[in-house]
């Protein structure tokens, strides 16, 4: 090959390199159980099993970008679920309860933000405390249980559907358009992404650097409450360490994400795609009857070979 | 002594997307001179220099050292060969301190097997410091130390290993003339070693009195290549930029009216007792030392730094910026020293980059109005004479002088009401120099008040109405620019009131 073409194939992997993966993924797996995994049945399962996961990642998304992290996300989505499902108990409208502890969820990660971009804490350090404390907080008020009997209209965020398309997904379509909309049409996203790229430079340029970080860990708030009240309701119980999971996972997709479309920064359309590859992945795996701790060694296989693909394609290029 | 050729490049070629940065380049190094290389912005000196250093892989080229053919693939082989350089841009890792930056990359001295001796490391770092004859703190991180500092630690590093050609990609524009005098007597010495040094630079008067060849490029080819002694400045530049330049200052215009900002008695625990009015109109330069706290009397009037005592008025009004964002706003904008750091998002495209300091003017409630942005964009980038094939490419793959017209782009997008410029030509080339030149005159003529800080005295001698003169934070005079020529300026910066 001579070098101009080289280079291209190099640009190519490089942005589109780990979208070529997910669909091998798709691929693979289709070859191997032909009857089951590309069936309508659970194409549809996968987007189901997803949703809250990208719901709570694509707020996370927000966060990277100037290079911060939350660790906290999973403890805010557990305790938003503990909060709602005990205020529903104590008879309180869904809708109230829902609205409630969504407005909770965002103020813890307001705090976290607070702590971080006003305190100076790093937020790795500062998300592992609040993470510790919020699930603290989740156990204590559920007293370590699992709540059930939740009322019946509750049901309709995680299991309902609207003619044919469930409920959860459609709440996953608009989180990312909203997500989207931030990052790639508003001065807000600009000035996210300028942080990301030079918080110095940024500062003289007049950006409120602060206030800005701590909007981001505001939506990434939001974004873990809203993800953990439809895990709830998909649960159709609230347990104190159900959102658990989301911190490494959600934090996953948005590193694979950084490998594609845009080199090296998080964006929501990678996040997106990292999620549906570590939903095809475990779908996949449990449909080959693979050992579940074989899935998280191949998993963190999988993560890092797309980052390294990216990064020596990028190296390779100059 | 080898005085011969040392080192010659044939057909060199480098594509970048959308521009050929190198066309076929030939040129060749000889032992014991110190060779010129200039060229507007975007020429492709630095390409040519980063593909030495192995940085860049070059899409063709043939190298000979000392006449055998060899290849440079990486930065390995550049030190193989002897190739020692400076670059154009800092590329300094901010927490490490001055030593770990100068052998970054270099063998550190070891003891004991594998440990690091760090003594030894600290002796050779003095040695280089003092063969420089500079002096600098080598425990603090280098982001602690200022622009000059940095820009020697840079220096510094090209002499951790005993190289045989040494490149130099605007090595001296952060220095005050008094370190770049010491920079040109390392040279020298470099020079009666035998050993070949490539400057590069936009200062021509540098160039004309250091070299003893010239090699001018334009568009990625070699144009004209001569002894120095042959060349005047005016051949230099109508060989550069293919056209002459009567003069390297634009004439003045308009008129200086009514007060702007009065600063009354400013201190705080960089600056004492600063006082001065500015009028629209005006174009105020500031004099003085590297270290004088010139940059910090910017920053400042730019809310970077607090007030501790003191007033400024600005339009009338009390004008107490806590932040950038507060002084944007009252129509205060600076254009900072060091663009890399302060100035620009490196891995943004350049649309981003000249609407950072405007996002509200080419939105809708927080909606960006893409067009609008990019036309906004284009308009200041042009006023400017930014170079670059596409406004959506990322702003590092541009040269550095256009870099720096970036940053100039976005503060004019702003249209100030003052703006502060701190080396706002650093990097630029002579006629795009000019251009800014007018820039600034002409944003003056429609009322705005700038101030200009600069190493370059001929550049604040040639812009500025009135000059006001700082040492050790504290202002010792200030002059209209009425016959102050070099000896007197120097007089001033050194705190006599009078020649
Ligand atoms: N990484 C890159 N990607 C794309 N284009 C690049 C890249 N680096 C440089 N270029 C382009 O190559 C050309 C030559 O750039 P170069 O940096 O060599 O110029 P220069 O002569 O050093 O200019 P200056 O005097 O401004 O430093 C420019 O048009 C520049 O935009
Ligand atoms: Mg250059």
């Amino acid at each position: 090959m001579n070098t101009h073409s080289k280079t291209r194939a190099l640009a190519i992997i490089k942005t589109w390199g780990t979208l070529m993966g997910f669909l091998l993924l798709l691929i693979v797996f289709s070859t191997l159980r032909p009857d089951v995994f590309p069936s309508g049945r659970n194409m549809r399962n996968i987007i189901e099993q997803v949703a809250t996961l990208a719901i709570v990642a694509s707020g996370v998304t927000v966060v990277m970008i100037t290079g911060d992290f939350d660790l906290s996300v999973g403890a805010i989505a557990s305790l938003v679920g503990v909060v709602a499902a005990l205020l529903m108990k104590s008879g309180m409208s869904t809708l109230m309860s829902i609205l409630l502890a969504l407005a909770l969820g965002t103020s813890a990660g307001l705090l976290n933000g607070l702590i971080i971009a006003y305190g100076g804490l790093s937020a790795f350090v500062g998300t592992l405390a609040t993470m510790t404390a919020y699930g603290g907080v989740a156990l204590l008020i559920s007293k370590g249980t699992t709540i059930f009997a939740l009322p019946e209209n509750f049901k309709v965020l995680g299991q309902g559907s609207l003619s044919l398309l469930p409920v959860s997904v459609l709440i996953m379509a608009f989180t990312v358009f909203v997500v989207y909309l931030l990052l790639e049409q508003t001065t807000y996203g600009r000035r996210l992404y300028a942080i990301g790229g030079n918080e110095e430079a940024s500062f003289l340029s007049g950006i409120r650097t602060r206030q800005v970080r701590l909007i981001a860990f505001g939506v990434s708030g939001f974004f873990a409450s809203l993800g953990g009240i439809v895990l709830t309701s998909r649960l159709f119980s609230a347990h104190p360490q159900a959102g658990s999971p989301f911190m490494l996972n959600a934090a996953a997709a948005v590193f694979l994400g950084m490998t594609s479309f845009r080199e090296g920064e998080a964006n929501i359309m990678g996040t997106l795609l990292g999620v549906f590859i570590i939903g095809v992945m475990g779908n996949g795996l449990n449909i080959l009857g693979i050992n579940t701790y074989v899935q998280s060694i191949l998993t963190g296989a999988i993560i890092i070979f797309a980052v390294l693909l990216s990064s020596i394609a990028k190296k390779r290029q100059k | 002594m080898n005085t011969g050729e040392v080192l010659r490049i044939e057909g060199l070629k480098k594509q970048y997307p959308g521009v050929q940065a190198l066309k076929d380049v030939d040129i060749s190094f000889s032992g014991g001179e110190v060779h010129g290389l200039v060229g507007e912005n975007g020429a492709g000196k630095s390409t040519l220099i980063k593909i030495l250093a192995g940085i860049v892989k070059a899409d063709e080229g043939v190298f000979r050292f000392d006449g055998k053919e060899s290849t440079i693939s990486s930065s390995k082989d550049a030190t193989r060969h002897g190739l020692s350089f400076i670059h154009q841009e800092l590329n300094l890792v901010n927490y490490f301190n001055a030593m770990e930056n100068i052998f970054l990359g270099h063998t550190y001295p070891r003891h004991y097997g594998p440990l690091v001796d760090w003594k030894k490391l600290r002796e050779q770092t003095r040695t280089i410091c003092d063969s420089l004859s500079i002096d600098l703190p080598l425990e603090k991180p280098v982001s602690h130390l200022s622009a000059v500092q940095r820009a020697m630690v840079a220096i510094a590093r090209a002499f951790a290993v005993n190289g045989r050609i040494y490149f130099m990609d605007e090595p001296a524009t952060a220095l005050t003339d008094v370190e770049k005098e010491k920079l040109f007597n390392v040279i020298q010495s470099l020079k009666e070693q035998g050993k070949t040094v490539v400057y590069v630079t936009h200062n021509l008067d540098d160039i004309l009195r250091i070299t003893d060849r010239i090699t001018v490029m334009r568009d990625g080819q070699v144009v004209k290549h001569s002894r120095t002694s042959t060349m005047t400045k005016d051949s230099l530049i109508s060989a550069m930029i293919g056209k002459n330049l009567a003069s390297a200052f634009p004439p003045k215009t308009g008129t200086i009216g009514k007060p702007l900002m009065s600063v009354e008695n400013l201190s705080n625990s960089l600056l004492r007792d600063i006082s001065f009015t500015l009028h629209s109109g005006e174009i105020l330069g500031i004099g003085g030392l590297v270290g004088s706290g010139r940059t910090e009397l910017l920053e400042t009037l730019f809310g970077v730094r607090s007030v501790t005592t003191g007033t400024i008025l600005l339009d009338g009004t009390p004008y107490r910026p806590g932040s950038p964002g507060e002084a944007i706003s009252s129509g205060v904008v600076l254009v900072p020293e060091e663009r890399r750091k302060g100035g620009l998002v490196l891995s943004r495209s350049i649309n981003e980059n000249i609407t950072l300091m405007s996002l509200p003017e080419v939105s809708r409630f927080g909606f960006l109005r893409h067009t609008h942005l990019r036309r906004k964009a284009l308009e200041a980038g042009r006023s400017v004479r930014l170079k670059a094939s596409d406004y959506e490419h990322h702003v590092d793959t541009l040269s550095g002088g256009n870099q720096q017209k970036v940053v100039f782009a976005k503060t004019v997008m702003r249209i100030p009401k003052v703006l502060m410029l701190d080396e706002p030509s650093k990097g630029v080339d002579v006629g795009a120099r000019f251009e800014i030149y007018s820039i600034i005159r002409d944003l003056a003529s429609h009322g705005a008040a700038i101030i200009v800080v600069s190493s370059d005295f001929n550049e604040v001698l040639g812009l500025a109405d009135r000059i006001l003169f700082i040492r050790e934070g504290g202002m010792t005079s200030i002059h209209d620019n009425e016959g102050i020529d070099q000896e007197q300026y120097l007089h001033y910066c050194y705190g006599r009131t009078h020649a």
